[in-house]
């Protein structure tokens, strides 16, 4: 359960408490779950989306966070190793699950069709302010659509962009390298992205 | 993309590959330049670039909440965890 050490971090605020509880202060452990149980709880909502198996990922990680603390290494944020153990426990739950089709999303799917290559301004809602476009349509049409993405592109998507890893740290989460990482990103967001132009262009 | 006087469609695919990382600020300068220049010229790409850039502002608004843990949950686990047997 150990993660690629990275020579950077030195410091973590959580270090003081890990250490003290595989010191023999097993008592502090709620402290640690108190830190990031609703983090947790927020990011098995948006990849499992169903209540249930969200808390059953949270439940399991935690118990694996329990178990294997005392491996822990201090070469990495502790979040970071939280992490990877949320993302392998959020995959072994997926196998069985009713979303998302497996399927490989490659770039040439999204390169603008004709119409937008005859594009002779850029799209109105490109520079319109968030609350003016946000309406209640529109959250479900971007809910949804982060829900149909295939689950690899969501899993990064959802680590980028709203758990807020940098891209090195997302690729050590995953195990994947940085490239691979970007690529599956950029192609994340242009799924969402065409879910939004098809509903501004049907709306024109 | 388009095809101008300007530049030739190859630039277009080329910048169509790296708008995240544009966006992200994790490209070198040179590189960064390159896709500046370039969508200086060309609208389409422009177009895709904002409408990428926003459709990430969209998402990143909309869930940037952060739901409350049902307490019967929390609850729960802190039992369960206050049960189990410490490993040597």
């Amino acid at each position: 359960m150990s993660i690629s050490p990275n020579p950077r971090i030195a410091q973590d605020d959580d270090f003081e408490l890990i250490r003290a509880i595989n010191a023999g202060q097993s008592g502090l452990f709620p402290e640690l779950l108190r830190r990031y149980e609703r983090k947790l709880y927020n990011f098995g909502m948006r990849m499992c989306r169903d209540v249930q198996d969200t808390e059953d990922m949270v439940q399991d990680t935690f118990i694996n966070v329990f178990n294997y603390l005392k491996d822990f290494r201090y070469e990495t944020k502790f979040k970071n190793w939280l992490y990877r153990i949320a993302t392998g426990t959020c995959l072994k739950q997926k196998r069985k699950s009713k979303y998302a089709p497996e399927r490989e999303l490659s770039l040439e799917e999204f390169i603008p069709d004709e119409k937008a290559r005859m594009a002779t301004q850029v799209p109105e809602w490109a520079s319109l302010p968030l609350e003016q476009l946000l309406n209640e349509e529109l959250s479900s049409l971007i809910k949804e659509g982060i829900a149909s993405l295939p689950e690899k592109y969501r899993l990064v998507l959802v680590l980028r962009d709203m758990e807020e890893f940098d891209t090195a740290e997302t690729a050590r989460i995953l195990g994947l390298t940085p490239e691979n990482i970007k690529v599956r990103l950029h192609r994340a967001r242009l799924f969402l992205r065409e879910k939004l132009k098809a509903y501004y262009d049907h709306d024109a | 993309m388009t095809m101008t006087p300007d530049h030739e469609h190859k630039d277009c695919l080329a910048m169509f590959a790296k708008l995240s990382e544009y966006i992200d600020n994790e490209l070198d300068e040179p590189a960064r330049k390159e896709i500046e220049d370039h969508a200086g010229v060309c609208l389409p790409c422009r177009a895709c670039l904002e409408t990428l850039r926003q459709t990430i502002n969209m998402y990143k608004k909309l869930t940037s909440y952060q739901k409350q843990v049902p307490e019967t949950f929390s609850k729960r686990l802190k039992g369960l965890i206050q049960k189990l047997p410490l490993e040597k």
